[in-house]
């Protein structure tokens, strides 16, 4: 794969986190992701096909069963069962919002941090738009007041780190990225049976609400 | 005795409490035997220890071994065991000694109550632990044997647990022990930091690598974490709470030598690792030694509980030692290593000599605590009657403590003072100033203790019982007895040979580099004559003794002959309305106290409540009682404690803010945790 597609790849990755800032809708929210785990599937693809080694095969296809298929599978279900359509309100409203956005984009590609993304000067660019990412997804976390779309922002997040990690080389690993997707799977399933549980003792999956559970 | 003092002399040492502590627990169902097994063990150690430590003392071999971990190269189990060590395992051992043949009798009234499996294993531990920490030479494995000799005696404290007092005394112990032990922490964190170990070898080793601002900041952070566990004012306000509410046997233990742990380590540091010193730490030493002489005996004077009496008392000697220790600090800031090794020994002198007296009174007031179920002297009264060997023992120590001759404690005070008049004739102005304060405030506690004393004594034993339970106490146990008169003959003996001691001591001072080859202050001519300065001053302990045995002598014959002459029946005037003498017409041991404590009442803040109750409430002219309660406020809790308390309840407050209970917040703090950290690093 030629490294433009490799740069749309993760250009698309970077704009599903902007749209996950951007959209109301729990359903978006989880097609954004789907196809961010799609193009994430496909770099890791990538991977495999320059280093033709059968473990990535394996790791490539794990990621595609557990983040394309059965994660947004998970998502979708739960908002039929509770009716979930939209998501609640954030703390910053659209503009404030890209404000920020444009705000950590440009950190992640200052030159204090440029150590970190000349790991592989030749993915310089790219490892910068993966930082971004990164950063841009915890800004989602933190932005938003509902634990369904926080979830997807804590896995954009992994997602990120997944980019990055391949672009910096560290892809060649395969129990590392066995590690991920075990640790994704099996994380993916206690936040899903968390969130049934927090919905039937408060009602709602807005965090305002448990408040009071710091006491 | 070359044979004994190697490693496995230590380790046999330390198995023989292991085993006590141990196989009380084991056999905790069985009150009697565990108590047996648990008391067999510790003198059993005791005895080891004696002969260990005086192995050491005589030939001079040190006993030096580690054992690596795998935990990490920095933390051995390292061993250093050289002279200085082998006096304090000495101390231990002989208290240790007479304290575990007194709790065999003592702990019997414990049986179907408490578990005393579970007090033997504590008590042996704690044993241990001590020994550990003045044998250990790793920073890290010190403060595993310190920490373990903390907890150990907090369970100890907190033993007789149907009392409410005794748990918050406990939990005060605890607090304070674990901010002194921080205190501790960072100071060998510094020594790390510049020397690159936690071994105290390598750190004197490279002790000139340290500067001078951090050896200042390492001499007040171990000033206050050992300070904390000696018992130094103002960081003393544990000790009062704590060494009562243990059972007698124990606290004999901490007052006598647990305390005196910190005290070890300030002369390994200051005196052992990090010389040459600047002449503001023997002056600061002086200073808190002679605040806390002071203050120690006069809120001793307050009081009316009789083992709180003596935990004041131990903050009192702690001063005394101090007083010799700073001046040992100064003289050899000065360069006078003569003078300083007269300091030293004049403070291990006292080391000794308190641990031996202040255990002898802790025993004898278990006994009297024992007898009458209360701690209030208020309500002794007369028990001389009943207890008279144990009101000989507690005479013995009262006359010690007061530095009365020729018991120890004169002795050593003795010492003391002649360091201190030496030190008002040095050229520096600040010390010379700093002397004389020292040796007014010596002069002061001596004298304060005195009366201390004789409030204590005649309170508890003289004139008639003031309450039902003295009337029906009874002379000790015979293991009770036989620990406290050992201790008593301790404390005649050690004063009658203190010319035989003084060598000893200074073998020891002299095996700290900074007295390598110093010459001698103190001579001992043949005739036990102890001569301080060439002529300076001298004392004769067989003189003190002929005078004492005369003295003696005369004033019985002449007590007797005043008793027992023919005395002509008066018949006149009944006064009083002729009613008999009741214990409502004696003089408390408040009352005695009253006139001193108003002379400092500056210091002291005692708040006065009187109370009276008529006979008839309309007309108030025939009062029925009168009742007058003297009481002291916690100048500490209230000035000190209580707005450092405040303040950090303040501080956890807001510290609770930062925990606001949502979730986005908690990320923003990850958020922003994860940026400072990458634009610190790259």
């Amino acid at each position: 794969m030629s490294i433009m597609a490799l740069r749309l790849l993760l250009g698309i990755i970077f704009l599903t986190v902007v749209f996950l800032h951007l959209t109301k809708k729990n359903s978006g929210a989880v097609i954004a992701y789907s196809v961010q785990s799609l193009a994430i599937v496909l770099v890791l693809f990538n991977s495999f096909l320059e280093t033709g080694r059968v473990s990535l095969l394996f790791v490539t296809l794990l990621a595609f069963v557990v983040k394309v298929i059965l994660a947004p599978l998970f998502f979708v279900r739960l908002i039929k069962k509770n009716g979930l359509r939209f998501s609640v309100s954030t703390y910053l409203n659209i503009p404030l919002t890209l404000i920020i956005i444009a705000a950590i984009t440009a950190m992640a590609h200052s030159q204090k941090l440029a150590p970190l993304v000349n790991i592989v000067p030749a993915n310089h660019a790219l490892l910068s738009l993966a930082l971004s990412a990164m950063f841009l997804s915890l800004g989602l976390i933190i932005n938003r007041k509902g634990a369904l779309s926080q979830i997807i922002g804590i896995l954009s997040f992994e997602n990120s780190i997944i980019v990055f990690a391949v672009f910096a080389g560290l892809e060649q690993s395969p129990a590392l990225q066995a590690g991920i997707m075990f640790d994704l799977f099996v994380w993916l399933v206690i936040a899903t049976v968390f969130m049934s549980m927090i919905y039937r003792h408060f009602g709602s999956l807005d965090v305002t609400s448990m408040r009071h559970l710091k006491d | 005795m070359d044979t004994i003092t190697n490693q496995t002399g230590l380790f046999v040492l330390l198995l023989l409490f292991s085993a006590g502590a141990l196989g009380s627990l084991v056999l905790r169902k069985h009150d009697a035997l565990s108590n047996e097994w648990s008391g067999l063990f510790s003198i059993a150690g005791s005895l080891w220890g004696l002969f260990f430590a005086l192995s050491v003392i005589i030939t001079g071999h040190d006993v030096s071994f580690a054992v690596e971990t795998a935990f990490s190269p920095l933390f051995s189990l390292a061993f250093h065991i050289d002279r200085l060590s082998a006096f304090f395992i000495f101390v231990v051992s002989l208290i240790a000694l007479f304290s575990s043949v007194y709790g065999i009798g003592y702990v019997k009234h414990f049986y179907k109550t408490y578990s005393i499996g579970v007090l033997g294993l504590f008590y042996n531990l704690f044993i241990a632990a001590m020994l550990l920490v003045v044998s250990a030479s790793n920073g890290i494995f010190f403060l595993i044997a310190w920490e373990i000799m903390s907890v150990t005696s907090y369970f100890l404290v907190v033993y007789d647990r149907n009392d409410e007092g005794n748990i918050k005394a406990g939990f005060l112990y605890l607090i304070m022990t674990h901010a002194g032990t921080a205190f501790i922490i960072l100071s060998f964190l510094l020594f790390y930091k510049y020397t690159g170990s936690f071994d105290f070898e390598t750190v004197r080793a490279n002790a000139a690598l340290i500067p001078l601002t951090v050896k200042n900041a390492v001499f007040l952070l171990a000033l206050i974490g050992f300070g904390t566990k000696a018992g130094i004012v103002p960081f003393h306000i544990w000790l009062p709470g704590a060494h009562p509410a243990a059972p007698s046997h124990v606290s004999a233990l901490m007052s006598g030598v647990m305390i005196k742990t910190g005290i070890y380590m300030l002369i390994r540091i200051f005196l052992g690792m990090l010389q040459p010193v600047p002449i503001w730490w023997g002056l600061t030493v002086l200073a808190a030694g002679s605040v806390s002489s002071l203050l120690g005996v006069l809120y001793a004077l307050t009081e009316h509980d009789i083992k709180r009496l003596l935990a004041y008392h131990s903050i009192e000697n702690i001063g005394i030692i101090l007083l010799g220790l700073g001046s040992a600090l100064t003289f050899s800031s000065l360069g006078m290593p003569s003078l300083a090794l007269l300091g030293l020994i004049a403070a291990l002198f006292h080391i000794l000599n308190h641990a031996v007296f202040k255990s002898l009174l802790f025993l004898s007031a278990g006994s009297v605590i024992n007898e009458t179920h209360t701690r209030n002297m208020e309500e002794y009264g007369g028990l001389i009657r009943f207890m008279p060997q144990t009101a000989f023992f507690f005479l013995v120590g009262a006359m010690a403590i007061s530095a009365l001759p020729p018991f120890n404690g004169f002795f050593s005070e003795w010492l003391t003072f002649q360091s201190l008049f030496k030190g008002i004739a040095v050229p520096d102005f600040s010390a010379k100033w700093m002397f004389i304060l020292a040796a007014g405030a010596l002069a002061f506690t001596g004298g304060l203790a005195l009366a201390c004393f004789v409030k204590a004594f005649g309170a508890t034993f003289l004139a008639r019982p003031r309450s039902p339970e003295v009337a029906h106490a009874k002379e000790s146990r015979l293991t009770l007895r036989a620990a406290m008169g050992a201790l008593a003959a301790l404390s005649f003996l050690f004063g009658i040979c203190s010319g035989y001691l003084i060598p000893f001591l200074e073998s020891i001072g002299r095996d700290l580099d900074a007295f390598r080859n110093t010459p001698s202050f103190v001579s001992v001519s043949p005739e036990q004559s102890i001569t301080a300065g060439g002529g300076f001053a001298s004392v004769s302990a067989p003189a003190f003794l002929f005078i004492f045995i005369a003295v003696f002598i005369i004033v019985s014959f002449t007590v007797k002959y005043l008793i027992n002459r023919s005395q002509r029946v008066k018949i006149g005037e009944t006064w009083d309305c002729g009613t008999d003498l009741t214990p409502r017409m004696e003089i408390t041991a408040t009352g005695f106290a009253r006139s001193i404590i108003l002379i400092f009442k500056g210091v002291l803040k005692p708040s006065i409540q009187k109370e009276i109750e008529y006979n008839d409430s309309r007309s108030r002219y025939l009062p029925k009682t009168r009742t007058v309660i003297l009481g002291i406020s916690d100048v500490y809790g209230s000035y000190v404690y209580k707005p450092l308390r405040e303040m950090i309840t303040r501080l956890s407050l807001r510290t609770k803010d930062i925990q606001s209970g949502n979730i986005n917040v908690y990320i923003s703090y990850i958020f922003i945790a994860l940026v400072i950290a990458l634009f610190w690093v790259l």
